[in-house]
């Protein structure tokens, strides 16, 4: 090799994972460290989880710590329950959030009140994993997020990260938590090939122990024209668009909520007094959603900073459709996030 | 300069594989043993790890066909 003065110094490796990977090195950390926690679910033992979620836990820690169900969330997911109230720190799997019906009475009769009923005393340290989102041809009943539905209900925490980094630390905060935390993972970030993976989603991620707070949204971009609030991966689609809305000199700001519930009210509320435009992005059904919630929360603290009526994208209050053309135009992405942000400015900036 | 190669024996002659995800970018720095490239054979996938510490230049896009002994990029 030439002399050192000649080279460039390379940037030390990043240490890049997937979000699937990034989760199985959560539940691993904290099943080391915490015997209490065991796994529960469809296909989580040797398979390692559909979605990759516990990839190499079953050969490091076997079959008394996780354990491969039958199919039927009503007995796993309550069992999880019982476990929970019992000592135990359970995480289950609910493989698409679609399937949500069958177990709903486990988790939001019985693991979300569990402390209010018993004025505090019994806690419900539980973790539901759950896959939400399309985008991949699956229909209907295979690509809902339903972010709303579960956000609506009180008594649980509900989570989505928007990158390994998130996905690693929310995991361990939510295992840590004393409440049900519904962690959801979405499909187009997880890492799966089948899948399809939008890029931004693998990141640098510590090996060590660190936390992502529940609660907390964060800023992944500054701007001063226009707040974009998004989650999972409308985060990505939010990105890209602001790349060409910088070419047009409009600097987007853009808030990754981490957290569906409770909601981080006031880092957008913030934002939105600095750029008095505010577009909110996800891609559950549109009415009664989380656009809707943000945009009222802003709307109730004080609409004097807003320069014009907020906007949000979501997808149509139809089922998803199977057909991939039919489905990506339904779905938000970079293109609908930019119109949007045009028709909102107009002529003013 | 040492290049990745897409392992021989690990699937059937007669099954397609494909460059899935490349996890790190072209010209990022990596260290030998970081996964680097995930390859699907319909929906099993298999993770290659870099060789050696180097710089990643990569040859094949994500979504090609690879088969078995190809040389898909290479650590300088």
């Amino acid at each position: 090799m030439s002399s050192s003065d000649t080279q460039k110094t390379a940037p030390p490796a990043e240490r890049r994972l997937t979000i699937a990977k990034a989760m199985s090195e959560a539940i691993g950390q904290e099943m080391e460290r915490d015997p209490s926690v065991i796994l529960l679910g469809e296909d989580i033992g040797k398979m390692g989880g559909v979605f990759g979620t516990t990839t190499g836990l079953f050969d490091q820690f076997g079959t008394d710590r996780v354990k491969d169900t039958p199919i039927s969330e009503t007995a796993f997911i309550g069992a999880a329950v019982g476990m929970a109230a019992s000592g135990m720190r359970p995480i289950v799997e609910l493989m698409f959030v679609d399937f949500f019906g069958v177990c709903m009475d486990a988790i939001y009769n019985l693991a979300a009140k569990q402390s209010y009923f018993s004025g505090g005393k019994v806690a419900c340290p539980m973790v539901l994993m759950t896959s939400v989102g399309g985008g991949y041809g699956d229909a209907g009943q295979h690509s809902q997020c339903l972010y709303a539905t579960f956000g609506h209900l009180p008594g649980m925490k509900v989570v989505m990260p928007s990158n390994a980094h998130d996905a690693k630390g929310l995991m361990l905060s939510a295992v840590r938590d004393d409440n049900p935390v519904i962690f959801m993972f979405h499909k187009a970030l997880q890492g799966m090939g089948w899948l399809g993976t939008i890029a931004g989603s693998i990141s640098d991620t510590p090996e060590g122990d660190y936390d992502v707070p529940i609660g907390k949204a964060n800023i992944v971009r500054e701007g001063s024209n226009v707040t974009i609030v998004g989650l999972g991966a409308t985060v990505h689609h939010a990105l890209e668009a602001a790349v060409k809305l910088a070419d047009a000199g409009i600097e987007a700001e853009i808030i990754d909520l981490r957290t569906i519930a409770p909601l981080d009210r006031k880092t957008v509320i913030q934002s939105v007094s600095k750029t008095g435009r505010l577009l909110v992005v996800d891609d559950d059904y549109l009415s009664f959603g989380v656009g809707a919630e943000v945009i009222a929360s802003v709307c109730e603290s004080d609409i004097g900073p807003l320069k014009c009526p907020p906007q949000r994208i979501a997808h149509p209050d139809i089922p998803i459709p199977f057909s991939p053309v039919l489905e990506h135009s339904v779905l938000p992405n970079a293109e609908k996030i930019r119109n949007g942000i045009l028709s909102m400015i107009g002529d003013q900036k | 300069m040492t290049d990745i190669i897409v392992p021989r024996g690990q699937w059937e002659e007669d099954q397609e594989a494909a460059l899935a995800t490349w996890i790190y970018d072209d010209g990022a720095t990596v260290q030998a043993g970081n996964i680097v490239c995930e390859i699907m054979v319909e929906k099993t996938s298999f993770e290659l790890t870099a060789p050696a510490d180097g710089i990643l230049d990569i040859e094949v896009a994500e979504d090609q066909v690879v088969t078995p002994g190809q040389i898909i990029g290479t650590i300088v």
